[in-house]
């Protein structure tokens, strides 16, 4: 295309001015693609400090409601409503099959059925209230790590073992071996044996938390065939809400995400990304004004050799044309630039880590929006481009030739 | 003989605000192929103007143009560049090239602009009419690097690149020295005779006029026509 070439010799024509131009825009880009970045990852970190131990989506027994029955002796007005047993223990039955569902399911990284409730453990004359969680010895750390946790005994649970968090053992002098009498809600009570003791550093679950075996649990939670709840851990956590809809109405049963969990964080990140999108506008915005300003300056500086072009015969649309490819030239050059300046900006930043190991800056190089950010600022600089485009070609031949 | 040119009854007006201006008034011009006419004048007879309005650069506010038996005056402006492009050839005093662009690029330029781009076609051609205005050695020059007579010989090859009937020249030798402008008067006169090309051009220069064929003299924007 000859508009090609003719653009691609404006731009040449006075390289300095177009490598500062094509340096504005990277820059712009730059900035954009580390806001990106930094936000994708601090969303990632929090994500994930948030749901290191926790699942991504509960199923729990559905919510009871009456239902109205049909009335089997259709000459009768009245309506036959069953109600159904708010005394009845909610649990899932099904849990066997619910499993089987979701281990075909792609993107389900662990399933985990559990029974959940509450107990006391009794020493001597103290006692301290646990939330009990009852998991398959085999697969203790489908949700939670709790066997890179542990910091005395085994990540063991036998038909008699018990883990508690270390600040609850310390509270009833609790050390691992010895025996402690647990009591469920239902009255049920056994002695356990201490086989571990973990420290999560979370407050409250290092102080009120215990695990115990499934198997275990039935019998003091007067549970002998279904569980309380079943966790999900998924491969991408941001699927969470979307499959939590799919489960809910695969199984019937009440779906959660971690979102709805966590309502706070899920509002918190919502209000960063939108702080970001506005940071990103600005710097976009900042980059097609520039765009715009510089290629108005070089139509106007170029207004003579656009007359005679014009007198000449070349077309309005062939002028006009010349200026919008030299807009999408600085565009593609200048956001390809600045991606690969932000990229190495921020795997740089990436290398910096507190003592701890975790990145100083929650920084995800891989996340800078690059396809975005290029398809966004080379079609922002051909529109930045269209002012100047239509302003040259509306331009005079005879005034132009004259000046 | 269908004439190149036939303007009749042009009339220009100028209007600035409620000032009116009238430049031209009832001028009848006809060109013959192959006629080498001067427009001559004193500062402000409207010479300029009348090469404007026939180069299609300016829409007269009254009179008919027929430019090769085709009615112009009355063509949009997409058809008006495309006729310039195809039909006509201009020449200026300055501003003639196109500086980021060689001698060749720019000789080729009216051709590429309409058809996306340099062909070897264009090239030849291109090529030829340069070693025609002896700029051979000087083909991949810029423009920039070109003395002002190698400039002016280089815009009276592009003039020529798509075989106009009809070439402009507005001043062109108003910016050179006397060599150079003999030299561009000369090229101009050869061409004319040996391609019979017309030329019309607008010089307040005698030389020049007293080396073409026709001299037509404005006059408080009326004519006085007369041949050698």
């Amino acid at each position: 295309m000859f508009s090609f070439l003719v653009a691609r010799r404006y731009l040449g024509s006075n390289p300095w001015q177009t490598a500062l131009l094509i340096a504005g825009v990277a820059l712009g880009v730059t900035a954009f693609v580390f806001i990106t970045a930094l936000i994708n990852g601090l969303a990632t970190r929090l994500t994930d400090d948030v749901t290191a131990r926790s699942s991504h989506v509960s199923l729990e027994p559905a919510d009871r409601v009456a239902r109205i029955l049909p009335n089997p002796n259709p000459y009768l007005k009245t309506e036959a409503v069953a109600l159904v047993s708010m005394l009845q223990r909610k649990q899932i039955r099904t849990w066997a099959a619910t499993v089987a569902l979701l281990e075909s399911q792609a993107g389900v990284a662990a399933i985990s059925p559990q029974i959940t409730g509450s107990a006391v453990l009794v020493r001597g004359e103290a006692a301290a209230p646990v939330a009990v969680t009852a998991i398959d010895p085999g697969n203790l750390d489908a949700i939670s790590p709790v066997s890179r946790e542990i910091v005395a005994g085994d990540a063991r649970l036998n038909a008699n073992g018990i883990l508690i968090g270390y600040r609850l053992a310390e509270a009833m002098g609790l050390s691992v071996g010895q025996p402690v009498m647990f009591r469920t809600d239902r009255g049920v009570e056994r002695l356990l044996v201490i086989e571990g003791i973990f420290r999560s550093g979370v407050q409250s679950l290092d102080e009120r938390v215990a695990y115990i075996s499934l198997e275990t649990a039935r019998a003091l939670f007067v549970l002998p065939a279904g569980v309380t709840n079943i966790e999900i851990k998924l491969n991408d956590t941001g699927q969470a809400r979307a499959f939590a809809q799919f489960l809910s109405g695969a199984t019937g049963l009440r779906a959660i995400p971690w979102q709805d969990r966590n309502s706070s964080l899920a509002d918190a990140l919502t209000a960063q990304a939108q702080t970001g999108t506005l940071i990103q506008m600005f710097s976009l915005i900042s980059v097609l004004i520039g765009i715009a300003s510089a290629l108005s300056l070089s139509a106007a500086r170029r207004r003579s050799e656009i007359g005679i072009m014009r007198a000449f015969g070349v077309s309005r649309p062939f002028i006009a044309s010349v200026f919008v490819v030299q807009g999408l030239l600085i565009g593609i050059i200048g956001a390809s630039l600045g991606c690969c300046l932000g990229y190495g900006l921020c795997s740089w930043l990436a290398t910096f880590s507190k003592p701890d190991g975790s990145l100083a800056l929650p920084i995800a190089p891989a996340e800078g929006g690059y396809v975005l950010v290029i398809v966004l600022t080379t079609a922002g600089a051909v529109l930045a481009s269209v002012i100047p485009a239509r302003s040259a070609a509306r331009l005079d031949a005879l005034e132009a030739i004259q000046q | 003989m269908t004439a190149v040119l036939d303007a009749r009854g042009i009339g220009m007006t100028f209007r600035n605000g409620d000032e009116l201006t009238p430049v031209l008034s009832d001028v009848d011009l006809a060109l013959q192929p192959g006629e080498l006419v001067a427009l001559l004048g004193a500062s402000g007879s409207g010479k300029s103007t009348l090469l404007s309005i026939v180069g299609l650069l300016l829409r007269p506010t009254a009179g008919v143009i027929t430019i090769g038996g085709e009615r112009v005056d009355i063509l949009s402006d997409a058809k008006s560049s495309l006729f310039r492009n195809q039909r006509l050839g201009f020449i200026f005093q300055f501003h003639n090239l196109l500086p980021d662009f060689t001698a060749i690029e720019n000789v080729a330029f009216p051709a590429a602009a309409t058809s996306g781009g340099i062909t070897g076609v264009m090239r030849k051609r291109a090529s030829e009419l340069l070693d025609r205005v002896g700029l051979s050695d000087r083909i991949d020059f810029l423009a920039t690097r070109l003395s002002g007579g190698q400039k002016q010989r280089v815009s009276i090859a592009r003039a020529l690149m798509n075989r106009p009937e009809l070439v402009l020249a507005d001043e062109p030798t108003g910016s050179l020295d006397r060599a150079a402008a003999d030299q561009v008067l000369a090229l101009m006169r050869e061409i004319n005779r040996e391609d019979r090309t017309t030329f019309l051009i607008c010089t307040h220069d005698e030389k020049v006029a007293a080396g073409c064929a026709r001299r037509i003299t404005l006059f408080d924007g009326r004519v006085d026509d007369a041949r050698a």
